[in-house]
């Protein structure tokens, strides 16, 4: 080997120079990649000098193609080794970081609320299907015969009175209560049946906060061979149970609905004091729930079925005051008053 | 209704029975009790005074100092009574009492003259409201001193009952009734009312005549002579009083007992004041007019019934006496009348003329016209003794269609295991002896059917429980059970087969919907009134209109509260519009992410369509009443089961019936946003805003398509506004083409398989400037019902693609009017022209090209992605793909010219 550097070595040193030069000051990735591309990438300046090996005499060409090579793995190392710095700086730094602030609030997606309505009417109807219920659907204008006459009610009778109607021009009414069902489901399905029937009734009366003109109901109604007041209060205590999470006492008193026989009010044992007497039951330990009853015979009949053949219980159950009660809402109009402040203070799912 | 325990207990014997321990019993077997109130409780101390000496107070001029005589002592007390006299008996409170008014009487100084206690009113000891003199207690022979307690029979434990629970009960308007509620549940007997010593006379007291049109079954009548009016012995008075009657004198009285005692109200009319000697029951004429003992002059329709002497009206049958004719001081002979007229007559004429009283709501439950018979006889008894020197001078008249043609008596056919199984009891919890006896006491007659076996009766009736209250078996049932005690019967689980419960799909859909827009979506439920309110929709000039712009009917009510609610609403958004006004004025958030600007609102419901009587091929006609009834054997045979009254009424409601409306469910929407200011007349929207709650919006609708695996909604513009595409008449008619609300140029009508569903639309600039607030509102209305009948899209378990995609950008250069989505279903197309490539298009953004200098201002682009199934792309595939959409762009108008021409250059050069 000549002790006389070669005419390139000049360009390789000062290659060399650059290139390492460039690579010390790339402090990011980015610049780094763009410092390898510009030196060993298709036409970056190493590469460059590599290609000119072609052009030197043969007998150089060795010397040459070393120099370039070592060239070439010298900034290839500069670069890696730059780039393990550059990461394990950036990792450092990251972990040494102090100004993460962990205590922003939350970021939630836009996030709606199910009406408390919906939300108590889908618990029920899971409640009751688990048992064996169908959940059916009713029309809200209804036939005066659907209202009333099928339901042993007629024109003389004085629930027609306490039960103020909106009657429509046509001549057709506002169904008062969920019991305008009763029949359509009797003929709807071949009994022995179990079924609900959920929905808005409606009463022509003047509000106020426990009254609405605008209401829910759910109907529950059963029909089988044998039905009796012993299977009523079974089904009630279940059922109830079920609803309110929690063993639930229930007893029966005389009440009077023309479409059961004999009828009922049912009372629970108060959810607040457990029964032992405090404000809200005024201190009987009882509250009063739901009227049901043993269907009565002319319902039966009303709905094609032989009462010789089939009984049945039937209860209504008041949803917009299950809903008040359960989470202490004082004004039955906000229930269906469109505010949506008072939907946003329920948050589970539907 | 109240009902006194002293007066049950002189019926029955209650003796080792605590009335408020048994209150619970009564309440669980006959009636609620809405309160237990103990009369006398807390007066123990308050004595019987004699009034010796009445002197001015010497500092007031109202006010007056009576010595009273306290048997062993006397004091002197301050009292401020119009009616204090020497010598008369009064209740004397001793300081230190606490009377049911809540006052508690002390020791002290009134106007400087020392007063220690106080003389005592009705009002004060709770027995009334009168507190305008005070209680005499004259005719009390008790010693002055003597504790009022013993002097008087005050104390008692009356129920207050609840009259709603009694209303199908005509016997328990009376203590008698009740008395016998509580002989079968004590199991003890009932006395019977003391009717004895009368003696009629063979002339009749007048000729009664009753009209054929009368709403009046019977009437009794007779005549009492020497009567002197008088104030009734104080036992009396306090017992009135504490059932709520304002004590008047002996023969008001009498009947007002009678009335509390019997059920039965009772009129007595001053005889010599009657015109004639007869009287006519019959309908009111026209003009007639009758002035009540109330002092008021009433005019009379033809539905009012009406007792007349031979001149005029004397009294208001079953509602109250003519003023005429009232029981005066000079009084002396009277005419009784003991009727029972028709409840439903009563009821009209006392709701007509909102003159309710005591008798009224008595006769409203329509009594039982043997009752009348009963009343009749203890009114004399207890008249006479009351009045030492009356006699009666007539016979008892009974005349009426009840005397004409008797009823006959409800017997109810049943047997005795039917009984016990309907309960859920045995034989030995039930025994015959028992049930017997329990239906005994409630006169109940029972015989053993002969060749029954001991298990089928026949039982009787009591005339008054008998028609509308007890018919069937069920009843029995009924009184078995709560004289037995719902709360001893054992509870049972039911034997219905179990079998999976019929949910029908919709039920679960209206769910997913729900939990999508609410959940997924970040919108607020919100329920509402059926009703529309009509100054609302013309405040904001709302309304359907059909596609000739004719309004659509709606379902009017005939009877309503307010101006708000005279129609059902026939879409959703209208209501829902009202809503987002509401809380766009009350600055209310929906969405948690959108604080005090956006607010997302829907409701999922029913709206109401009215069906004209000749769309007798309407899809949705509900006939109103169960189909079977419709068929005339079906039918017959429920006709045949029920009693002819009832027969009667269902007859005419099943031929009266008519299809009931179109009840279809639907869904709204709406999301609004507040803008700022606003000037009268005109709200402008940024377009960024409207654009985005549009996209919101259907977002929405296609996030429901999804969820409900619906295919995806095609939304677009409707070529007319109001006007159905030609393909989709196939549903029309069953969505409102042309709400008010509609936005003829930002609007799309929303098509899911080959079903129209419904609209989603900006606010028209005229109803969004009528708003109460500046806001700019999008609405949606779909037909769920229209939606749901789109059949589902079946859902594949598919492998996903092995190979990995490539992508590429097109940015067009197009008009401003230039639908995103016309581009993108031409590009689309092109890429299904592709062969072994599937192309998919997806736009990205829309932007202006500020240094366009032609038409072609609006810059959009889409993303390509493309995808080989069976292998890797290359860069020929994707080319070939760049080149087919590329072409398909060459000629479109709505593409600049040479565009796409110069891209295949591009690309084919580099």
């Amino acid at each position: 080997m000549s002790s006389e550097s070669p005419a390139w070595q000049v360009d390789i040193d000062a290659a060399a120079t650059a290139a390492l030069a460039a690579v010390t000051e790339a402090t990011d990735l980015a610049a780094l990649r763009e410092v390898e591309v510009a030196a060993l990438g298709r036409k970056g300046s190493v590469t460059a000098l590599m290609k000119r090996v072609g052009t030197l005499a043969k007998t150089e060409r060795r010397a040459y193609g070393a120099a370039a090579g070592s060239l070439r793995q010298q900034v290839t190392a500069a670069i890696e080794t730059q780039r393990d710095q550059i990461r394990a700086a950036a990792i450092a730094a990251e972990l040494d970081d102090d100004t993460f602030d962990e205590t922003l609030p939350g970021l939630n997606p836009a996030r709606g609320h199910v009406h408390p309505l919906s939300r108590v009417r889908l618990e029920l109807e899971e409640v009751f299907t688990s048992m064996g219920f169908s959940v059916l659907d009713y029309p809200e204008v209804e036939s005066e015969f659907d209202n009333f006459e099928a339901l042993n009610i007629p024109g003389w009778h004085p629930a027609r009175d306490m039960q103020d109607t909106f009657w429509l021009k046509s001549g057709h009414l506002l169904r008062t209560h969920t019991s305008a069902g009763q029949v359509r489901a009797m003929h709807q399905f071949k009994p022995p049946f179990r079924a609900i029937f959920p929905g808005k009734v409606y009463r022509y009366e003047s509000t106020d906060a426990s009254h609405d003109h605008t209401f829910h109901q759910l109907e529950g109604l059963m029909i089988g061979r044998h039905v009796s007041v012993g299977h009523l209060l079974d089904s009630m205590r279940t059922l109830l149970s079920a609803i309110f999470k929690r063993d639930v006492q229930v007893r029966l008193r005389p009440g009077y609905f023309p479409f059961v026989e004999p009828g009922f009010e049912l009372d629970i044992s108060c959810q607040v004091c457990g029964g032992d007497g405090c404000s809200v039951c005024k201190q009987s330990g009882w509250v009063e729930l739901l009227p049901c009853g043993l269907v009565h015979p002319n319902v039966l009949r009303a709905g094609g079925l032989d009462p010789d053949e089939w009984q049945g219980w039937a209860f209504g159950l008041g949803l917009s005051r299950l809903v008040m009660m359960r989470y202490g809402v004082s004004d039955i109009r906000l229930l269906l008053g469109g505010d949506a402040r008072f939907v946003e203070g329920f948050h589970a799912g539907a | 209704m109240f009902v006194s325990w002293n007066w049950i207990s002189e019926l029955v014997d209650t003796s080792g029975v605590d009335p408020k321990t048994f209150a619970e019993r009564f309440t669980l077997s006959v009636a609620e009790i809405e309160a237990v109130v103990e009369v006398g409780a807390g007066l123990e101390r308050v004595l019987v005074a004699e009034v010796v000496a009445v002197s001015p107070h010497p500092n007031a001029d109202k006010l007056r100092l009576a010595l009273c005589d306290l048997g062993d002592t006397r004091v002197q007390v301050v009292c401020g009574a119009p009616d204090l006299v020497v010598g008369m008996r009064v209740p004397f409170v001793p300081p230190g009492v606490t009377l049911p008014s809540g006052i508690t009487v002390r020791e002290g100084e009134v106007r400087g003259v020392a007063s220690p206690g106080m003389l005592a009113s009705e009002a004060d000891l709770g027995l009334s409201e009168d507190n305008a003199g005070l209680l005499h207690l004259d005719g009390c022979d008790a010693a002055a001193g003597t504790p009022l307690l013993d002097a008087v029979p005050l104390r008692d434990v009356l129920y207050e009952i609840d009259n709603k629970s009694i209303t199908h009960r005509p016997d328990l308007w009376g203590q008698y009734g009740m008395a016998r509620e509580v002989a079968a549940l004590l199991d003890r007997p009932l006395r019977t009312l003391p009717v004895h010593d009368l003696v009629f006379t063979q002339t009749p007291p007048l000729h009664v005549r009753i009209s054929r049109h009368a709403h009046c079954r019977r009437y009794l009548c007779t005549r009492l002579e020497g009567i002197t009016i008088a104030p009734s012995p104080v036992a009396l008075r306090l017992r009135l009083r504490s059932l709520g009657v304002r004590p008047i004198n002996n023969v008001v009285d009498a009947t007002n007992l009678v009335m509390l005692e019997t059920g039965n109200p009772l009129h007595a009319f001053d005889a010599r004041r009657l015109a004639g000697h007869e009287l006519t029951i019959r309908q009111a004429i026209e003009g007639e007019t009758i002035r009540t003992l109330d002092g008021e002059l009433r005019a009379l329709a033809p539905s009012d019934c009406v007792i007349t002497d031979a001149e005029a009206p004397v009294a208001l049958a079953g509602i109250m006496g003519g003023a005429d004719s009232e029981i005066r001081p000079d009084t002396v002979s009277v005419v009784l009348e003991a009727a029972s007229f028709d409840g439903a007559a009563i009821r009209r004429t006392a709701t007509r003329l909102g003159l309710r009283t005591d008798s009224s709501a008595r006769f409203e439950k329509h009594l039982d016209p043997n009752t009348a018979h009963t009343a009749a006889l203890r009114f004399c008894r207890v008249l006479l003794d009351l009045c030492p020197g009356a006699v009666i001078s007539a016979g008892l008249l009974d005349v009426g269609p009840h005397i004409d043609a008797p009823p006959a008596p409800t017997c109810v056919h049943t047997t005795r295991s039917y009984l016990r199984s309907r309960l859920g009891l045995d034989d030995a919890q039930l025994s015959d002896d028992w049930m017997d006896r329990a239906l005994t006491a409630l006169a109940f007659v029972v015989d053993r059917v002969p060749g029954g076996g001991g298990d089928a009766l026949r039982v009787t009736v009591p005339s008054f429980r008998a028609g509308r209250d007890v018919s069937i078996a069920e009843d029995l049932v009924e009184e078995l059970g709560r004289v037995y005690g719902y709360d001893r019967i054992p509870s049972e689980a039911p034997s219905v087969a179990a079998r999976p419960p019929f949910l029908p799909a919709d039920r679960a859909q209206e769910r997913q919907a729900r939990a999508c827009l609410a959940l997924g979506r970040g919108l607020t439920e919100v329920v509402l009134y059926s009703f529309e309110s009509e100054p609302f929709l013309q405040r904001l000039g709302l309304g359907e209109h059909d596609r000739d712009g004719q309004p659509l009917p709606r379902l009017g009510l005939a009877n309503h509260l307010s101006s708000d609610q005279t129609h059902l609403r026939r879409v959703l958004s209208n209501n829902l519009l009202a809503a987002m006004e509401a809380n766009l004025l009350h600055g209310n958030s929906a969405a948690d992410g959108h604080k005090g600007l956006q607010i997302g609102l829907f409701e999922l419901s029913r709206s109401f369509v009215p069906i004209r009587p000749d769309e007798t091929d309407h899809p949705a006609l509900d006939r109103g009443l169960p189909l079977a009834l419709t068929d005339v054997t079906a039918r017959d045979a429920y006709l045949a089961g029920l009693s002819p009254s009832l027969r009667e009424g269902a007859l005419s409601a099943l031929e009266t019936t008519q299809p009931l409306p179109w009840q279809p469910r639907r869904l709204a929407i709406a999301l609004g946003e507040r803008l700022g200011g606003g000037q009268e007349g005109l709200v402008q929207a940024p377009r960024a805003v409207s654009q985005r709650l549009f996209r919101e919006a259907i977002g929405a609708v296609e996030a429901l398509c999804r969820q409900l695996q619906r295919p995806a909604p095609i939304c677009a513009r409707l070529a007319e506004p109001g006007h159905l595409p030609r393909d989709l008449t196939a549903t029309q008619g069953h969505v409102d083409l042309q709400p008010a609300w509609l936005h003829p140029a930002r609007h799309a009508a929303v098509q899911v398989g080959d079903h129209f569903v419904g609209l989603v639309s900006l606010l028209h600039p005229e109803v969004r400037a009528r708003l109460a607030v500046p806001a700019e509102v999008v609405l949606v209305e779909l037909d769920l019902d229209a939606l749901l009948a789109v059949p589902a899209v079946a859902e594949k378990g598919e492998a996903p693609p092995r190979f990995p995609p490539s992508a590429f950008d097109f940015t067009v250069p197009s008009r401003a009017s230039t639908r995103a989505g016309v581009l993108r279903d031409a590009l689309v197309r092109c890429g299904a022209a592709v062969a072994a490539i599937t192309v998919d298009v997806d736009w990205v953004a829309a932007f202006e090209d500020a240094e366009a200098t032609d038409d072609f201002e609006r810059a959009l682009t889409f993303r390509i992605t493309c995808r080989k199934l069976d292998g890797s792309l290359t860069d020929d595939d994707v080319n070939l793909a760049r080149q087919a959409l590329l072409e398909g762009l060459l000629d479109h108008p709505d593409v600049r010219g040479g565009w796409a021409a110069a891209m295949i250059v591009h690309h084919q050069q580099s």
